[in-house]
């Protein structure tokens, strides 16, 4: 069971008089006050470059950012480190694997209907360049993922890469499932794991994943950290799309030679200080029991999905059971802007909600719906938040 | 309507801040997309109704309830307001500049830019000691049906024609005294100066003197007038120094003192008061450039918008 208590001791941000409530952890989560003790470490006591200086402080920086990098290897069960590349986050990470792959005109590339703009945008823009068929699978009507629609439309696929847990409705896709399906019909897959790495245990053995991506913000981590995750295999037929500095061995004014994964794809001089901060952040998640986690967010998920369902205006995004909407509670009131919801909490209590579409633009406009008010929550989280957050909104409708 | 409010206040506190720019650029373009009659997609508008009636909200829900349901009618209330007050500190600036009071043409109230009202502290007439502020509405102070033709008179035939009454006691007059001079003689004005001895029988004396040596010396009066307002006032209305100070100018004492003692000085400088009473003068110094009056000593701007004309309302 989560103990909130002590899990808050180790966040500064819940020191002092003026605390928020913040309920936007979907999109950033608080920092643990090791993380950003890790952090400072490395500017106080080591600030120097890896792998290239042979002076006691660079091999120290070398030592904890590759310990960083076995830590979040042995965090989603990789094969080794190697299989484990540093990027600044989701995004970058899934734009390597667009722009690195090699894609072909008329390669058959599947997605799912509610993607983040990050697993939406740079495969548009691939097929603009190269001439993929993009298909979108379209997911049922609670959220969830349609399997059957999925087993039509991967034949003659050549890759998958879907959200493994949604952003807009906190709903996870049943990634098991459709990666041996992709699997039998020849198709790799990618999974973006930016929401659900904080949330749920990620086996990359178990699930069989050739891809991953996610991002240190959403899990503790500091910001502009993220990680791409490649099977060893695939990940040495990549291309790598931006190279220079650190990724080759060697040099002429004619050719160069390439050093080996993971280094090859980790170009320019690293965020160290955020490398070793998102290992210690690493390390903190991995004191938690992740079981005591979706207990903890369900208690506060199901509380609070009771008490909008009070509200006939209000309509839940996603699946009406809040099992199914791990610490997600997104919802909107037609023809009603929610940025207003947004700051109005803010002001009356100081609570952090986000307003907006969430970069699933194409779903709210496919919907067309303007925008909705998500409440993401997180093991720091308690119920006496959730009821300010309630009480909160009870007393804006009563002035609506 | 929001935004319209929005841009004007956030536009003039931008040019200060640079976080006020962004939130005025974002009102910008929701007045933009207004006027071309299409939603205001920044979200500006209701992020700022947002913001005020979650404060309001944390004091009273009734109040805010009430913003709620009319928040326009609110908004076009403050717009008004705005319009107004904007339209207020613009005549405010527009008075201090032409008229050296926010609140125009002598009038003593609080000016901001002026708050320790000085452009419109007069010495009160007969009052033996103190100076200060006096309240009174220049619209009764006029030169209609006034005699000036004993007053001592210099660049007869200009163009413009200032009046200066001022008293060589009185500590405003004698602020304002070196830029009536600079005006005339940078205008080459038609210039009629007038002592009025605000402070009673000590500056009776001075006001004769002046007018026997205007009658007998005419151009060196001037001279005479200069030293009065510029020479320490102590010094000046201490009738023991008067003989001192006409040597000085070579003029003839024992002339000057007949004349200052005769019956027929004293009952000419009466008469001159009484015609400078005529104007309703209230306080000195009280210019008046070609007839409007300026009740104590403004800076000298006024005087030069007064001379061309600036004067719009």
């Amino acid at each position: 069971m989560i103990n909130t208590d002590k899990i808050r001791s180790d966040f500064k941000i819940f020191d002092g008089k003026k605390v928020p409530v913040y309920l936007d952890s979907a999109c950033m989560s608080l920092k643990p006050n090791s993380v950003i003790e890790a952090m400072n470490g490395y500017y106080y006591e080591f600030p120097a470059c890896t792998n290239r200086s042979p002076h006691k402080l660079g091999q120290k920086a070398t030592k904890k950012v590759e310990e960083a990098r076995k830590n979040i290897a042995k965090f989603i069960n990789a094969n080794n480190e190697k299989e484990i590349i540093f990027t600044r986050n989701t995004t970058e990470g899934i734009n390597l694997l667009v722009n690195s792959f090699p894609f072909e005109k008329g390669d058959i590339v599947l997605i799912t209907d509610k993607e983040h703009n990050s697993n939406l945008v740079p495969w548009l823009r691939l097929k603009e360049k190269v001439g993929i068929i993009l298909k979108i699978i379209k997911g049922n009507d609670d959220g969830t993922f349609n399997l059957e629609n999925f087993k039509k439309e991967v034949l003659g696929a050549k890759f998958v890469s879907i959200v493994h847990t949604s952003n807009l409705d906190g709903v996870t896709n049943p990634a098991k499932e459709i990666i041996e399906i992709a699997h039998q019909n020849g198709a790799l897959v990618h999974l973006d794991c930016a929401q659900s790495i904080a949330h749920q245990k990620i086996d990359v053995k178990k699930l069989d994943a050739d891809f991953i991506a996610f991002s240190g913000h959403k899990m503790m981590g500091p910001t502009g950290t993220g990680v791409f995750y490649g099977k060893q295999k695939l990940l040495e037929k990549l291309s790598p799309f931006m190279v220079g500095g650190d990724t080759v061995l060697s040099s002429t004014y004619e050719s160069y030679e390439m050093l080996e994964i993971p280094e090859k794809f980790e170009a320019g001089l690293q965020d160290y200080a955020g490398i070793i901060g998102l290992g210690e952040a690493v390390k903190y998640l991995g004191k938690l029991d992740y079981k005591d986690i979706e207990e903890h967010e369900l208690k506060l998920n199901k509380y609070i999905t009771e008490e909008l369902q009070k509200f006939p205006q209000i309509k839940i995004i996603g699946s009406a059971d809040p099992s199914l909407r791990s610490g997600v509670v997104n919802f909107y009131i037609e023809n009603t802007d929610m940025h207003k919801f947004a700051i109005m909490l803010d002001e009356i209590a100081g609570i952090a909600v986000r307003s907006g579409q969430h970069c699933v633009h194409s779903w709210f406009h496919s919907k067309k719906i303007y925008n909705s008010l998500r409440v993401s929550f997180y093991v720091y989280n308690t119920m006496e938040e959730a009821e300010v957050f309630i009480n909160s909104l009870t007393k804006i409708f009563k002035i609506l | 309507m929001p935004c319209i409010v929005a841009l004007i206040v956030f536009g003039i506190m931008g040019i200060f801040s640079a976080s006020q720019r962004a939130l005025a650029k974002e009102a910008l373009d929701c007045v933009f997309k207004r006027v071309t009659f299409r939603p205001c997609n920044t979200g500006f508008a209701e992020k700022v109704k947002g913001k005020l009636i979650g404060k309001v909200l944390k004091r009273s829900t009734f109040l805010a309830k009430l913003l709620n349901k009319y928040y326009e009618v609110f908004s076009w209330i403050f717009f008004i307001l705005m319009v107004g007050s904007t339209i207020w500190v613009l005549r405010g600036g527009y008075n201090f500049y032409v008229y050296g009071s926010c609140n125009g043409l002598n009038s003593s109230g609080f000016c901001a830019f002026d708050p320790s009202g000085s452009n419109n502290k007069v010495t009160p007439l007969g009052d033996s000691e103190t100076c200060g502020t006096v309240q009174k509405t220049e619209k009764t102070v006029t030169l209609k049906n006034v005699d000036l033709s004993s007053f001592p008179t210099k660049n007869v035939g200009g163009k413009d024609t200032v009046v200066f009454i001022g008293c060589y006691a009185c500590d405003y007059s004698r602020k304002a005294y070196p830029d009536i001079l600079k005006l005339v003689k940078n205008k080459n004005a038609n210039y009629i100066f007038a002592h009025y001895p605000a402070k009673g029988e000590v500056t009776n004396s001075l006001a004769n003197a002046g007018y026997c040596i205007n009658k007998d010396y005419k151009e060196k009066f001037w001279d005479w007038n200069s030293y009065l307002f510029t020479t320490d006032k102590n010094y000046i209305l201490d009738p023991a120094n008067l003989n001192t100070m006409l040597t000085k100018f070579s003029f003839d004492v024992q002339k000057i003192n007949e004349c200052v003692n005769s019956i027929e000085t004293k009952d000419a400088v009466e008469a001159e008061v009484k015609e400078l009473n005529k104007t309703n003068i209230y306080g000195t110094p009280t210019i008046f450039i070609n007839s409007k009056a300026f009740v104590g000593p403004k800076p000298y701007r006024v005087y030069r918008s007064a001379i061309n004309r600036f004067i719009f309302f």
